[in-house]
């Protein structure tokens, strides 16, 4: 065929470097509606499920038992399953009708209901919706900070940085799996040198990620996954009960944490059971709710390339962070992962999260280049800071970022490597030199920074596991290397552990160290004029973007 | 229709759980009386009700500070949480309607008491085809006769039974 100069050119546009599928509905790849998904309704017999979705109590997987013994408000199950989805479905997006209303209905729905009752709303109902049922009033941002070296003294630089420019929660992970309790170390030293209150985690292996937390090198912990079907959660290692029994391990050393799960996980280990992302991803929301636990990490998270390769994709991600919020569970609601090539589908996917707000945003936004990002890159990053104060600008949105100067942050970013390099030296690691600190001081990612001997890092950062080191320590060394700041910021991130306070749904902490959660500050959007609104100061900070020209400033 | 011998067994099942493992969070009334909180008026505790705060060691908040640290006085058991809070947390839970984060809450407390070693051995013993039968309800026993941990040992029961009829025992 002589070729069409047009579909040449189309065909050059980076949308087609994108991974787009037909649906296969029998495997599972399908956005919503799959061939096996289950009719919703549910029967109750002296206070026990004996049939959920038409699946008979004999016949539950352990998903189904656990989902059926624990997650559901079972007073108003049997009513509620009775009503038309479509007449819930409008009543979730009137706003008219408050969300104190509406949680006593749809935590009383089962799976497929909720599925049901999301299906008959469009995405700009969906963001109505999202709007109205996020736990948290004010809405936050997240983000990652790694470094594709591990480099420690580059993370505390972007941690820091990454506390002034507004986000109020910070993950890091490692390249290699041994780095992890250096990786820790400096997000935290980095994220307190930026603003104290900065909630830190670091995603690892669960019993890892548990000990560090013990340790009290990290605030909490997010990347505790589960599964829709069975065989996926016996894939992953862990079943409903274990998983529970984790996050009551986490309060009880005063953690916070949230699980992880998103669309298209199942689908992409082999065992969708021919139904729908959807409503399998609902399932794993019920697990999070059944096992007690505060909030959820979901948005398909590392699977985004699946629910973005078929029909209806992006709009089924925005429903699960929407059942997230029906549950009356924090959401971070993803953004996360690279998913497309086109930078138009890039911010269509993520104005369904920022338009509404949720109690995160992204979880997270790279706050570091592309390159240096460990959880498969995101779908913002630190190349993007001035595009997203634009877009937080042009439509009045607060995105949970600030305006910064270039002089404020190279000041933050270099206290940050000292107070790391002060750290290090009181407690024996391996030295960070003044030829480092300079380096990540001005550093954008980890090629501007000089190599380290990874082989002593390594060897250091295993004793500081292993050994008796602890968050006290770290204050400690700050302390007597004249960081004090820093050093009662860290302190302050321990004390929080002793009230419990922020182990309630959608907590954050601000700069003096008080809690701002679903408890104090909850969402009670009704409308026009009502709940969150972007006026008085964070306005004007959101306004005075540095490179707006000044009329004032013309003509002089 | 559901055969009505199975449901028998199974509201014979759910009856005894219930009553092993006693109401929803323990059977203890002392700790688990209402303390009074009214979440607009005492939540969060740090800033409104510091005074019913307490380390598992005993000290107020306002006794952590910077100089204590660096005199050494302050120890990790010190920037713990304590069951007593933990409950209170949860009773605040409770009256903001969320009742299955009240119930891992009060899991927590029990949790207090069992050392960071032993928890995390019990997390790795609930993952599948880790444990058998005997030693999933040796470790409930366990959490209920050494630690006083009558709903942790309740979830490690019913896991047994889950993991029995789904085949997630370990077998060899």
């Amino acid at each position: 065929m002589k070729r069409s100069k047009r579909f040449e050119v189309l065909e050059a546009r980076p949308v087609h470097e994108d991974g787009f599928v037909q649906e296969w509905p029998e495997v599972g790849l399908v956005a919503v509606d799959g061939p096996n998904d289950p009719k919703p309704g549910i029967k109750i017999e002296n206070g026990v499920v004996v049939e959920m979705d038409g699946i008979k109590r004999s016949d539950f997987d352990m998903i189904d038992q656990f989902i059926a013994d624990h997650a559901i408000n079972l007073e108003m199950a049997e009513k509620v399953a009775a009503m038309d989805s479509k007449e819930l479905a409008k009543m979730i997006v009137d706003i008219n009708v408050p969300r104190e209303e509406i949680i006593p209905l749809t935590t009383a729905m089962t799976p497929a209901k909720i599925c049901e009752v999301v299906g008959h709303m469009n995405v700009v109902e969906m963001m109505m919706a999202l709007q109205k049922m996020r736990c948290r009033k004010t809405p936050s941002n997240q983000c990652h900070v790694t470094s594709v070296r591990d480099n420690p003294v580059q993370i505390a630089a972007d941690a820091a940085e990454a506390a002034i420019r507004g986000f109020d929660e910070m993950e890091t992970t490692v390249g290699i799996v041994r780095y992890a309790p250096f990786n820790a170390l400096a997000l935290l030293v980095g994220a307190q040198t930026g603003r104290g209150g900065v909630l830190t985690q670091c995603a690892l292996e669960e019993a890892t990620e548990l000990q560090l937390g013990m340790k009290g090198l990290t605030s909490y912990a997010e990347t505790i996954s589960v599964y829709g079907t069975e065989n996926v959660f016996v894939d992953g290692d862990d079943t409903p009960w274990s998983k529970a029994f984790l996050a009551s391990a986490y309060a009880s050393r005063g953690l916070k944490m949230r699980f992880t799960s998103g669309t298209g996980a199942e689908v992409q280990m082999g065992y969708a059971e021919g139904k729908s992302m959807l409503y399998l991803e609902a399932k794993c929301v019920y697990v999070t709710k059944g096992a007690g636990v505060q909030g959820l990490q979901n948005g398909s998270i590392s699977c985004i390339g699946v629910p973005g390769a078929v029909p209806g994709g992006i709009r089924a991600v925005l429903a699960e962070n929407l059942i997230t919020t029906m549950l009356d569970l924090e959401v971070a609601s993803g953004n996360d992962q690279t998913f497309s090539h086109s930078p138009f589908r890039r911010t269509a996917r993520t104005m369904m999260q920022f338009l509404p707000g949720t109690d995160f945003i992204f979880s997270g936004y790279s706050a570091v280049p592309n390159y240096d990002n460990m959880f498969a890159g995101s779908n913002f990053d630190a190349e993007d800071y001035d595009d997203y104060l634009a877009l937080q600008r042009d439509l009045v949105v607060d995105g949970g970022l600030r305006p910064v100067t270039e002089e404020e942050v190279i000041a933050v970013r270099n206290k940050a490597a000292r107070a790391l390099q002060a750290v290090f030296r009181e407690l024996g690691l391996p030295p960070i030199t003044d030829e480092e600190v300079e380096a990540a001081t001005y550093a954008h990612g980890s090629e501007d920074m000089p190599e380290r001997n990874v082989v002593e890092d390594l060897k250091a950062a295993q004793e500081l596991f292993t050994g008796p080191i602890t968050g006290l320590d770290v204050v400690k060394a700050l302390a007597k290397n004249n960081f004090t700041d820093v050093a009662v910021n860290v302190l302050e991130m321990l004390k929080q552990r002793i009230s419990g306070d922020y182990l309630h749904t959608s907590a954050i902490i601000d700069s003096n160290f008080v809690v701002k959660s679903a408890v104090n500050d909850p969402n009670d959007y009704a409308g026009p004029g009502t709940g969150y609104r972007l006026t008085g100061k964070r306005w004007e900070e959101i306004k005075n973007i540095p490179f707006a020209i000044r009329p004032e400033e013309i003509g002089q | 229709m559901v055969d009505k011998n199975a449901l028998e067994q199974i509201v014979r099942e759910v009856m005894k759980s219930l009553q092993e493992s006693g109401p929803k969070g323990g059977d203890n009334p002392a700790v688990n009386a209402d303390q009074g909180l009214d979440p607009a008026r005492d939540y969060p505790l740090t800033t409104k009700r510091p005074d019913l705060i307490r380390t598992p060691t005993g000290k107020s908040l306002d006794e952590i500070t910077l100089d204590k640290v660096l005199k050494g006085e302050v120890t990790p058991q010190d920037v713990r949480i304590s069951a007593e809070t933990l409950r209170l947390q949860a009773e605040i839970a409770e009256k903001v309607g969320r009742p299955q984060f009240a119930r891992n809450l009060r899991r927590a407390a029990e949790l207090t008491q069992v050392p960071d070693d032993r928890i995390l051995a019990i997390y790795r013993a609930l993952r599948p085809h880790r444990s058998t039968k005997e030693e999933l309800l040796a470790i409930a026993d366990e959490l209920e006769s050494k630690y006083n941990a009558k709903a942790n040992a309740a979830l490690v029961r019913e896991a047994a039974e889950v993991y029995e009829r789904r085949g997630l025992l370990r077998t060899a």
